[in-house]
């Protein structure tokens, strides 16, 4: 039955990368990202639970991070904090950049508006690898997206989340007008939250791929436009873009995005450069879950619905 | 951070610096100073911007109030939980989305309005009091 649905691959857009889900030893190299490619880790904290593997997440982490996952208030938000440090920490170091580079031995910096980056050996016979990657949590998922030569931003939210103001009028004060203008024309309340949760993620995901955040890039300078020429309406997220509203602007359009649902229960949104590679298609993204220092798996994606006509 | 000393649980056996714990407990209860008793630790830092420290006359203890339980409702943290002008917003669980909701309910609650761009500026609860009162005293 598998090898059926591979013969018919690239039309129905499957992503399988085997047979079967493999697990790993967690420390074993893996290529970094092809310039096509970007990476998604994610682990889920709840699968998270032994408190000597707790401890070695701890021992990775230099003084001032070991600090600020202390500061935390409370169990919960502390043990959120040291996943998403240890798993940006394995995860980069699980490429096969340089034998030197460990999870422990990385040194991050941030840029002027906060974003994390790495601060690579410099020395004369290596060249630094154009990594880039991006983190974000909820307290039950974070995520760490990986991408080389193109910077990245990545956004998770729960699909079930709630807004404690009013969604209609949140968007009024934030987003910009085709936006409120989608959210409103949505009568269903589920649906218009869900379609306000993806278009937050999204919003997110860009604003954290250019580096300036929220304050560099308020959300009405730009809007998120779905369905390009041809909308694909089985497809999550065809032809996503990008639309500046302000002239002149610091604002660049040459960015592609993919949206995407995580462990069922969290939407994703990932923003990286388009450099024309991919000749219009879509964003190809690998997905792995992991517990950082254990295990991984591979999470196939099924990128469109498939029509039942299709499989005689 | 109430529920880290004396606990035996799974987080609490971690946090192995009991100094640090000290420390962040008075932190997080609005001590502006710091006693070291003469002594320096270089390796603790209370990573912060230094108007952390500073005792700040800009708010009123009601903005403070006001703005702590426009706080607690949105991360809906029980009532006696300890949120003081101090509180970083980060440290009690707050994400983006959150903290662009309490901006939205503090222009409610104030009748003024945030520029998006000094939203990175507001870090904790004094922050935000502070920016309050010099837009209200602007309007």
């Amino acid at each position: 039955m598998l090898s059926y649905f591979c013969k018919l691959g690239l039309k129905m857009k499957i992503h399988c990368f085997s047979q079967k889900m493999f697990c790993t030893s967690a420390l074993s190299p893996l290529p970094l990202p092809s310039r096509m490619e970007t990476h998604l880790w994610y682990v889920l904290p709840n699968e998270v639970k032994s408190q000597s593997l707790l401890s070695q997440y701890v021992d990775l982490l230099p003084p001032p991070e070991k600090d600020h996952v202390f500061s935390m208030r409370g169990d919960e938000l502390q043990k959120s904090a040291l996943l998403a440090r240890a798993l940006v920490r394995t995860t980069i170091s699980r490429y096969q950049i340089y034998s030197r580079v460990s999870p422990r031995s990385l040194v991050f910096k941030k840029n002027a508006h906060g974003k994390p980056e790495v601060i690579w050996e410099q020395s004369d016979d290596w060249h630094p690898p154009q990594l880039h990657f991006n983190l974000s949590h909820t307290s039950s998922l974070i995520a760490c997206g990986v991408t080389v030569g193109s910077p990245i931003g990545i956004d998770v939210e729960e699909k079930e989340r709630t807004l404690k103001n009013n969604i209609l009028s949140f968007a009024k004060r934030y987003f910009s007008c085709e936006e409120l203008e989608v959210l409103s024309a949505i009568s269903d309340p589920e649906v218009q939250r869900h379609k306000f949760i993806k278009l937050w993620t999204l919003k997110e995901a860009y604003v954290k791929a250019l580096g300036i955040g929220f304050s560099g890039a308020p959300f009405n300078t730009f809007t998120i436009r779905f369905g390009g020429a041809n909308p694909n309406p089985e497809v999550l997220d065809s032809a996503i873009a990008v639309v500046p509203l302000e002239k002149p602007t610091n604002l660049t359009t040459n960015w592609q995005f993919k949206q995407l649902e995580l462990a069922d229960s969290h939407y994703a949104a990932i923003c990286r450069q388009n450099d024309g590679l991919l000749g219009g298609e879509s964003m190809k993204v690998i997905v792995r879950k992991t517990i950082p220092l254990v295990e991984e798996h591979c999470v196939p994606r099924i990128d469109s619905i498939v029509r039942v006509d299709e499989l005689t | 951070m109430a529920s880290i000393t004396g606990s035996s649980s799974l987080m609490a056996s971690l946090s192995c610096n009991k100094l640090t714990q000290t420390l962040t407990r008075a932190y997080n209860f609005n001590v502006v100073s710091v006693a070291v008793s003469g002594k320096s630790f270089p390796s603790l830092k209370l990573s912060s911007a230094p108007s952390r420290f500073r005792v700040s006359c800009a708010a009123t203890p009601e903005t403070v109030d006001k703005v702590c339980s426009i706080v607690r409702k949105q991360l809906a943290l029980p009532e006696d939980s300890a949120v003081t002008g101090e509180s970083k917003f980060a440290s009690l669980g707050a994400d983006s989305l959150d903290t662009v909701e309490i901006v939205m309910g503090l222009e409610e609650e104030f009748g003024i309005s945030v520029e998006e761009e000094s939203a990175q500026t507001i870090a904790t609860v004094q922050d935000a009091a502070d920016l309050i009162e010099k837009l209200i005293s602007k309007n």
